[in-house]
């Protein structure tokens, strides 16, 4: 069996007077959670409206299961689903009205689902959206999109404002999701421990570049926190692979990419007394976004 | 599939926990096997199955099962599952005392660093065993 991407972004740029998003580059493959981070600002719902065809790229292509984001955008948007911070409801009423608009044009809503999350997310049908808290409007986008079995959910920043336990909740649906080799979850956050417990993949977005991406776990194990002695100050200088991050004297400190900045590449340029620990992955973050 | 429920038969997989995610699901897994909790032939969870269970992403558990099986704890069948290896259990308990080996090593070194004789790292070890509940 041959599945396409959840998602496949190519050679994606989009200009505006102020920012640049790409050129970006970017697989997720079917089956997987995937992680998008980076700083207020770098990019991420640029890209996230992209994807659901607000507005057209200046150059590249955004294909979601195999499909043209404009070409099939009717096709793509029945097969992906968005949840997002800037989503209102509040036009509906009562919940129970959302529920029963977005049901009308979801052939795949599952209400015996809906009604399990209803319970898991604690929210009733009768309470009125107006008076929903942040967190409790996020918990009903979130049931809107997950209920009728989206093949790849995109979500923006989908647990701010929601409690330790709904969260808990919602990272059991996820996982529940991927279960099923075809569907998959983007998610655009910033709470990275979240991240590097349950995302698969992440990538790092920083002034609409992608500036690092893998498997979470190999990611961040293969960046290591390193310090050193040395005398010659231009030696690291624009070494790929290294960022630097102080520098007082003789000593350094950075974050080096073992992938492609080994140990031995500084020792060559004069490094002495290298001592290396891990990162978590909010230490590369914050290395890699400065 | 195994029968009995996989939430108590793996410690559950925390950050504060000593290693990474991988390693804890490898040493939990281990552990199981090492104290009978899985027999030889049992199948295991699918790694889907795992991480929705342990709350951690499918790679992440993947990882682990690869690393299982490199040090012929597990076996994957193709299309049937991954299954507890025959002297899985005794290959576990040897790659502990292998571990535990290690671990001495460094401990000697550090002691012999801090200027400990023989004699008083012996004592210092008798003491840490007493001290073991």
């Amino acid at each position: 069996m041959n599945t396409p991407p959840a998602l496949e972004v190519s050679a994606l740029e989009k200009h505006y007077p102020r920012f640049a998003l790409g050129p970006l580059d970017l697989i997720v493959p079917s089956g997987s959670i995937y992680g998008l981070i980076g700083p207020n600002g770098a990019g991420k719902t640029t890209l996230i409206d992209q994807i659901f065809g607000m507005g057209s790229p200046d150059a590249g292509t955004i294909r979601v299961c195999g499909l043209d984001h404009e070409h099939d955008e009717v096709a793509v948007k029945s097969c992906a689903a968005y949840v997002g911070p800037d989503l209102s409801f509040v036009a509906w009423g009562k919940i129970t009205n959302a529920i029963r608009f977005t049901r009308g044009f979801r052939p795949t809503w599952d209400d015996a689902y809906c009604a399990r999350l209803m319970r898991d997310f604690g929210i009733s049908a009768n309470d009125r959206i107006g008076t929903l808290s942040f967190g409790g409007r996020t918990k009903l986008a979130l049931l809107l999109a997950l209920a009728w079995h989206p093949q790849v959910l995109v979500l923006d920043e989908p647990t701010t404002g929601i409690d330790a336990h709904t969260k808990k909740a919602v990272f059991v649906e996820l996982l529940g999701i991927v279960r099923d080799e075809a569907r998959t979850v983007f998610i655009s956050s910033h709470q990275l421990s979240d991240l590097e417990r349950f995302a698969d993949h992440v990538g790092v977005l920083h002034k609409g570049r992608l500036v690092a991406e893998g498997a979470t776990g190999e990611l961040v194990e293969r960046h290591l926190q390193a310090e050193w002695e040395a005398e010659n100050a231009g030696a690291f200088a624009h070494v790929p692979g290294l960022t630097l991050q102080e520098h007082e004297g003789p000593r350094w400190r950075g974050v080096l990419d073992t992938m492609t900045c080994p140990l031995e590449s500084l020792q060559r340029r004069g490094a002495r007394d290298v001592r290396t620990q891990a990162l978590t992955l909010e230490e590369l973050f914050l290395a890699l976004t400065k | 599939m195994p029968s009995k429920s996989i939430k108590l038969l793996f410690p559950p997989i925390s950050p504060a926990a000593d290693g990474t995610l991988y390693e804890q699901i490898v040493s939990g897994v281990k552990r199981a096997i090492g104290d009978g909790k899985m027999k030889p032939g049992e199948a295991l969870p699918s790694f889907r199955q795992l991480a929705e269970e342990m709350l951690v992403s499918v790679i992440t558990v993947k990882r682990a099962y690869d690393e299982l099986e490199r040090e012929g704890i597990i076996f994957r069948r193709q299309g049937l599952g991954t299954f507890v290896a025959e002297g899985g259990g005794d290959r576990s308990r040897e790659l502990k005392i292998e571990h535990a080996r290690t671990l001495l090593k460094t401990a000697a070194r550090e002691a012999a660093e801090a200027g400990l004789k023989p004699p008083d790292v012996r004592r210092l070890f008798l003491e840490t065993l007493n001290e073991q509940p």
